[in-house]
């Protein structure tokens, strides 16, 4: 069916590459409708997040206190017309969705009043029903689009499979480094424990992809019209690439951005919406498709979009430099940092996103590795015989033209005291290219290498990098808290057993023993120049996202101790500034030196669209004994679960000795939590040997 | 947060959740256009769904009423089936002119209204429209009572095209809804299902999210 007449077509600049979608008017209606829902789901998932208490398979021992919503006032329910609301008109999230997939306008108050205002569950086996009930004439046609980009999406996941594997040996060797600086950072005791060395390594994907189906069925089963649904989705190898064909297309929908929103919705932004992702994540486990595919997809689209912007600007190459960007200004296809940053293109050592100037080649030799079965030139070709809209420049705008690098120097100065603020790519080739950022914060290190080494064999499928932030003094200050440590008064404490005390009573606000009082007041002067520090970090770090420098893309932000800090206060900085809701997708912070009351939870919370992790330890004593001041009493996030509805806790007692263990055990916590789930999970940890 | 003010001060009394179905062509939209918003139009069929608001005051209570309308070809079917769930109000519209989209109604709509309906008392009307086209009638009025009383619905004939009976025929409807205390239980302005506020404190939440 000819799609694309003049009003959608408009916004779509390389019409050339609107080939003919693979789904039915249909089809396309209910992969809209299935968004919606998706969306609306993700946000109600904000809130109130999934106890999967009753998960039984892998025997989770997670201990994430989905504080159960009784929570009037955290619920953002209203009619459709609560502009709250995800899918409402004026968050600009499914209007263009809706356009790009050709939905007649007049069927979009329906849509958008259907996933605002019914309990979602409902609706979703029908819809799903419809996207693999419908077949029309040209079926053997669509059969093959869509076979050709299932088996392209397959040839993309082995490569990436084959990154991870290699990835995986590289992790090997960081695990000796590991070794290494624990025995540097522990010389006479050993709080720190090392376990990373001591895992067997363990595969989660079976119970991951057990667990994906799991909740598949189970809310299938929920539908109340199930006479077939169960059926529908047993029949897997013809419908995977009906799946396959709806998801490809919901994300170049998504990724894509029609300029005409730019008028109607001020707040509209360009790129890939954080909630999106998010909204992608449920769908894909509604679909009972595994998320690795949806990255793989996410590749496929940048990549296309990538050539097709190459071929556009080779075939506009005529015409003048200025009219090109008056062109594309006019499309509005131009990311806000690009417009503000023009002229930080130059600069390097930032967040360099892969920049549209570079173009394409400078992409090429990365997907050459990735995609030996297809090459990436084969890209654009699949993409439009699969019926991909995402040809469009636009796209190409969303993750990364702006290609604005950042220099921490010149950051620095505009904010004033912080001297070291600096962004590097880590991991080979750091996943560049991906459609999701991951910004890893170290808040704990002996020396500048601790800013890096723990991330470095992180398995993930984000474009990543570690922020690096005033070394000095978190060095400074961690190095007079293991001093303290191994000092012969603390070690005294410490064979009595005093700390497991001294942390109750740090917990309950008593007393302290006055002999910890003195010891610990040579650490204060430094620890409080490093929260200072990390509040302005985490403002700086909140001006980058809000600056775009990431490209537009999703950002995944993990830190630890004063690095979660720092998160922290980027999405208190982000709250603050306005409507920033779709830059961030999960947040994991790990001993952070957030206290309780008084810091407004909830707004930082719903700056992250997907999960919020706060990963603590009760028996982290260092934190307690460093962090007391006057805010012990209002709790403190890195020794005790945040009660606020949306924010997963889980318990690593067990598996942290003491606040300097996360310099080593950062990665496997990360990874057990599986973050490309969108349920809380904190899978177990074998037991470790000795 | 946002809906507290309407919980403080609801600005109506109930909220009603009433559904269109029946055949595609037999006008669904048209009444709802018509009632809504007292036109008429050359509609082009409906796609999956489709949703109107309409305030109105009836029997001295103000009323929010959520009309959704279904499209009525049969390839919408499945995906319509999930809009009965909680409506107070099920419309069944035929056509006066087509025999077949009355005799749809026993095959196929009433049927669908006991498979998907989660509402024992959920209130049913018949409504025979287009009775401008009085020379092309082949379904009498007689066969819409019948059916009526066998199926235990309201009945009224209308037509959307000249504002017959439109407005009556939602009337009807509500006041029989307003008569029913189950049905006027859930409509309650702030409380429990009401389809806009889903998910009050109540254990709703836990099962909505498991999806």
């Amino acid at each position: 069916m000819p799609i694309g007449h003049g009003r959608s077509g408009r916004g779509l600049r390389s019409s050339s590459m609107m080939a003919i979608s693979t789904l039915s008017p249909t089809q396309k209606y209910a992969a809209g409708a299935l968004l919606a829902l998706a969306l609306r789901q993700a946000q109600i998932q904000q809130t109130q997040p999934l106890d999967d208490d009753d998960d039984p398979d892998a025997g989770t021992r997670d201990r994430c206190s989905s504080a159960s919503a009784s929570s009037s006032t955290s619920s953002s329910e209203g009619g459709g017309d609560d502009s709250s609301l995800w899918t409402h008109e004026s968050r600009g999230l499914l209007r263009p969705v809706f356009r790009f997939l050709d939905i007649d306008p007049k069927a979009w108050p329906g849509l958008e009043e259907t996933a605002a205002s019914s309990i979602i569950k409902h609706h979703v086996g029908a819809y799903l029903r419809i996207i693999f009930e419908e077949d029309d004439e040209n079926s053997s046609e669509r059969f093959e689009k869509e076979l050709a980009l299932a088996k392209a999406v397959d040839a993309m996941v082995m490569s990436l499979e084959a990154a991870l594997t290699s990835a995986e040996e590289s992790k090997e060797k960081d695990h000796k480094h590991g070794h290494d600086s624990h025995k540097r950072s522990n010389s006479g005791t050993s709080y720190c424990k090392n376990f990373g060395a001591t895992i067997e390594p363990f595969d989660t994907s079976e119970t991951k992809n057990s667990k994906a189906s799991f909740i598949a069925e189970d809310s299938l089963i929920q539908f109340e019209n199930v006479h077939d649904d169960k059926e529908m989705l047993e029949d897997n190898s013809v419908k995977y690439q009906r799946k396959v064909a709806v998801l490809y297309e919901l994300l170049s929908a998504c990724v894509a951005d029609t300029p005409q929103d730019n008028k109607k919705t001020s707040r509209f932004r360009k790129g890939y919406d954080a909630r999106h992702r998010v909204a992608l994540r449920f769908l894909a486990t509604w679909l009972d498709v595994k998320w690795i595919k949806m990255v793989a997809m996410e590749i496929m689209v940048a990549c296309s979009a990538m050539a097709a912007a190459k071929a556009e600007e080779q075939s506009q190459g005529s015409g003048s430099e200025k009219s090109k960007w008056a062109r594309w200004k006019r499309g509005g296809i131009i990311g806000a940092a690009a417009l503000t940053g023009g002229a930080l293109l130059a600069v390097t050592g930032g967040l360099a996103a892969p920049a549209i100037a570079a173009g394409f080649s400078a992409l090429a030799p990365t997907l050459g590795t990735l995609v030996p079965v297809i090459g990436a030139s084969g890209f654009a070709a699949i993409a439009s015989a699969a019926g991909s809209v995402a040809g469009s420049v636009a796209v190409a705008a969303s993750f990364g033209a702006a290609g604005a690098g950042l220099s921490g120097s010149k950051m620095a100065r505009r904010i004033g005291s912080v001297e070291e603020f600096e962004f590097k790519p880590i991991g080979d080739n750091h996943n560049q290219g991906r459609l999701a950022v991951g910004i890893l914060v170290s808040g704990f290190a002996f020396e500048k290498e601790d800013f890096i080494k723990p991330w470095e064999g992180l398995e993930d499928n984000l474009e990543r990098y570690v922020l690096q932030w005033e070394s000095k003094y978190i060095i400074a200050v961690s190095t007079a808290i293991q001093d303290w440590i191994t000092s012969r008064v603390t070690t005294e404490l410490m064979k009595q057993g005093a700390m497991m005390t001294v942390l109750s009573t740090l917990v309950s606000a008593l007393a302290w023993p006055a002999v910890l009082l003195a010891a610990t007041d040579f650490i204060d002067s430094k620890w409080t120049m490093a929260i200072d520090r990390s509040d302005k970090a985490g403002k700086l770090l909140a001006e980058v996202l809000l600056k775009g420098l990431q490209g537009n893309r999703p950002v995944t932000l993990i830190g630890f101790s004063l690095g979660a800090r720092v998160i922290f206060k980027c999405l208190r900085q982000l709250a603050e500034s306005g409507d920033n809701e779709g830059l961030v997708e999960r947040v994991v912070l790990l001993g952070a030196p957030v206290s309780l009351k008084g810091e407004q939870w909830e707004t930082a919370r719903k700056m992250v669209a997907g999960r919020f992790v706060n990963v603590y330890s009760t028996n982290d004593w260092i934190l307690g004994v460093t962090f007391r001041a006057s805010l012990l009493t209002q709790g403190l996030a890195g020794i005790q679960a945040v009660d606020v509805p949306g924010i997963e806790n889980v318990d690593v007692t067990d598996f942290i000795d003491g606040h300097s263990s996360y310099l080593s055990g950062v990665q496997q916590i990360v990874e057990q939590l599986e973050l490309d789930t969108y349920y809380p999970v904190f899978s177990c940890i074998p037991i470790i040997s000795r | 947060m946002m809906d507290s003010s309407s919980l403080s001060q609801p600005e109506f009394d109930y909220l009603f959740k009433l559904l269109l179905i029946g055949d595609s062509g037999v006008g669904k939209s048209s009444l709802l256009l018509r009632f809504t918003s007292d036109s008429f139009d050359d509609l082009s069929p409906t796609i999956g769904v489709d949703f109107k608001v309409k305030m109105v005051t009836i029997g001295g209570k103000k009323l929010k009423l959520a009309i959704w309308d279904t499209a009525g070809q049969e390839r919408f079917r499945t995906l319509t089936s999930s809009y009965y769930r909680g409506a107070q109000g099920i419309i069944m519209v035929y056509d006066v002119t087509r025999r077949e989209t009355f005799t749809n109604l026993a095959d196929v709509w009433a049927k669908e209204i006991d498979l998907y309906s989660t509402n024992q008392d959920c209130i049913k009307m018949l409504v025979g429209n287009k009775v401008d086209k009085e020379s092309e009638r082949v379904v009498t009025k007689k066969e819409g009572i019948d059916f009526a009383r066998e199926y235990g619905c309201l009945f009224l004939e209308c037509s959307a095209k000249t504002r017959v009976n439109v407005e009556q025929c939602f009337e009807e409807l509500v006041l029989k809804i307003l008569d029913t205390p189950s049905l006027l239980a859930e409509g309650s302005a702030g409380v429990k299902n009401n389809i806009f506020k889903q998910k009050p404190p109540q254990a709703d939440a836990s099962t909505s999210s498991c999806c």
